[in-house]
């Protein structure tokens, strides 16, 4: 396979797998929580190149500091939580950029971490991103149903005599993980978009959370591919590119839903 | 309407029993020294002003705030035996924009029993068709719950509580803001779920209600102010002790709380 062969198949299982995770973080209203996150990340890369270990490990180790820290701080509820994200994400893109400067000698652009860099994407960050997806289809499969009841009615979700944490923590692995791996194609500031906007996107049009899963993957996954072949064809960075392509998907949906309402206001 | 007998079944098995219980919000204590029993299909009323710990009591029996002292037994056991409490929370506490259907949220109702990784079967289907009929919804199972009106949706909810298969029901003001076809939509479920021996607790501002559904009132004002048989329990002394706050006239049928009596 090709470098960008390589690329392309990347982008379509980061764009599935952030889409797919990205709908139960929109439904969650989490937006700004994975936001942090995917900050946070960016000094953990910085130190894993300073230490020489793998990226995503270090990104990893990071990301779960991060959600340690944030659940001391805000509980990692409502209110408490926004508090602690906004400081968080400041926080660590600071660190990050702190770490870069200290270490003016480091073999790799630190840029790429920031922005992505998908056409370096090597087989085994291909490898860890088909994983997770099969991971993160295999607990909505599996625990959609508790997912759902608790994030619609979280007290009621308590009264019928389930434990919240277990979902809350399930969902927060399937998050960091998610970032984790989106990191090395569209990169620590980036990503989000990549997460968010297919889902914010789906959530727009769609009525159901059946409809929502379905369609959140694949808009993940076509921003992914439009992304890299726009990046070939009008030569521009391709995380940038995927960013774009992705925050494009959610103005044509917002474009979509009022032209829709229009209508059918005209014909009531 | 139907006037309930307001006779008490003391053969009739204990479903509920709080004894000298208190609740607090972290530090805080909310509710103090409550003592009542609530036998199978029989129905208690939870009746005082706002803030006087209706709420708080229903989820104290719930286990979703801390007990500080007393007991709470649930058909003779703490914590309550699995699927044995139904919770119809009032309806505004729902997020009216989350994209899903009635029927998936009575569906919400068999998770519990149903168990973690397991999908819903043919039973669970059933059970959820037969709790839309039971409280008149059937024709609005695909809609949208943020679509229906809010009557609809605390039907729903209900037919949620419904389709769980409990043994004690705990409503939350289910009438606040209903119109009259709902309200006795609403009233025909609660009182067919006593007649199969469903043991009832409901917080309302609806003296109207407690007369129509409940055969024991527990009148609560941060503390227990009395609890007994409706009729001996609604006299004019307690209420007024009860709404301290605000004027009460009373009369042989009626009680009168300025703004406490309207929906």
């Amino acid at each position: 396979m090709g470098y960008f062969e390589k690329a392309l198949l990347a982008a379509a299982v980061i764009g599935a797998l952030s889409g797919l995770v990205g709908a139960v973080v929109v439904l969650r209203r989490r937006t700004f929580f994975a936001q942090a996150l995917t900050h946070a990340t960016f000094p953990g890369a910085v130190a894993a190149t300073i230490v020489g270990v793998s990226i995503p490990l270090g990104a990893a180790l990071a990301s779960i500091l991060i959600v340690g820290i944030m659940t001391l701080i805000g509980r990692v509820k409502r209110q408490g939580s926004q508090v602690a994200s906004g400081i968080l994400l400041t926080a660590g893109f600071a660190l990050g950029v702190l770490l870069q400067a200290l270490n003016p000698s480091l073999p790799v652009q630190v840029d790429s971490y920031l922005v992505g860099s998908i056409l370096t994407v090597t087989t085994g960050d291909l490898a860890l991103a088909v994983g997770v997806l099969g991971v993160a289809l295999a607990v909505i499969v599996l625990l959609g149903k508790e997912i759902l009841f608790s994030t619609f009615d979280p007290s009621g979700f308590r009264a019928a005599g389930f434990r919240e944490w277990p979902i809350e923590l399930l969902t927060l692995a399937l998050i960091t993980a998610t970032v984790v791996t989106a990191m090395p194609a569209v990169g620590a500031i980036l990503a989000i978009a990549l997460i968010a906007a297919p889902a914010a996107a789906a959530r727009l049009v769609m009525r159901t959370t059946a409809q929502i899963l379905v369609a959140a993957p694949l808009l993940g996954a076509a921003a992914g591919l439009i992304g890299v072949l726009l990046s070939r064809a009008i030569d521009v960075a391709a995380g940038p590119a995927i960013a774009l392509t992705a925050a494009a998907f959610f103005l044509l949906a917002l474009g979509g839903r009022r032209l829709l309402r229009a209508r059918l206001r005209l014909r009531s | 309407m139907i006037e309930n007998p307001s006779q008490v079944r003391p053969s009739a098995p204990l479903a509920l029993k709080v004894a000298g219980a208190s609740f607090s919000y972290g530090q805080k204590p909310a509710l103090a020294d409550i003592d009542f029993e609530v036998h199978a299909g029989e129905a208690v009323a939870l009746i005082g002003p706002n803030g006087s710990g209706k709420s708080t009591l229903l989820k104290g029996i719930l286990g979703l705030i801390q007990r500080v002292g007393g007991t709470v037994e649930v058909l003779g056991s703490y914590p309550a035996p699995v699927g044995s409490i139904g919770y119809v929370p009032q309806a505004d506490e729902i997020d009216q924009q989350f994209p899903v259907t009635l029927e998936q949220v009575v569906m919400m109702g068999r998770y519990r029993s149903l168990g973690w990784l397991r999908l819903p079967g043919k039973r669970d289907r059933q059970a959820v068709a037969h709790a839309l009929e039971a409280v008149g919804l059937a024709h609005r199972a695909k809609t949208r719950f943020g679509e229906l009106s809010g009557g609809q949706q605390q039907r729903g909810l209900l037919a949620r509580a419904v389709a769980s298969g409990p043994r004690l029901l705990l409503l939350d003001e289910p009438f606040n803001g209903l119109d009259q076809q709902n309200r006795d939509a609403l009233v025909g479920t609660v009182n067919r779920l006593k007649a199969e021996g469903v043991a009832v607790v409901v917080s309302t501002h609806d003296l109207q209600l407690a007369r129509e559904v409940c055969e024991q009132v527990l009148l609560l004002n941060g503390t227990q102010v009395a609890f007994g048989p409706r009729n001996s329990v609604l006299v004019l002394e307690n209420v007024q002790r009860t709404f301290r706050e605000v004027g009460v006239e009373i009369d042989e049928h009626t009680v009168v709380v300025p703004g406490h009596t309207g929906h």
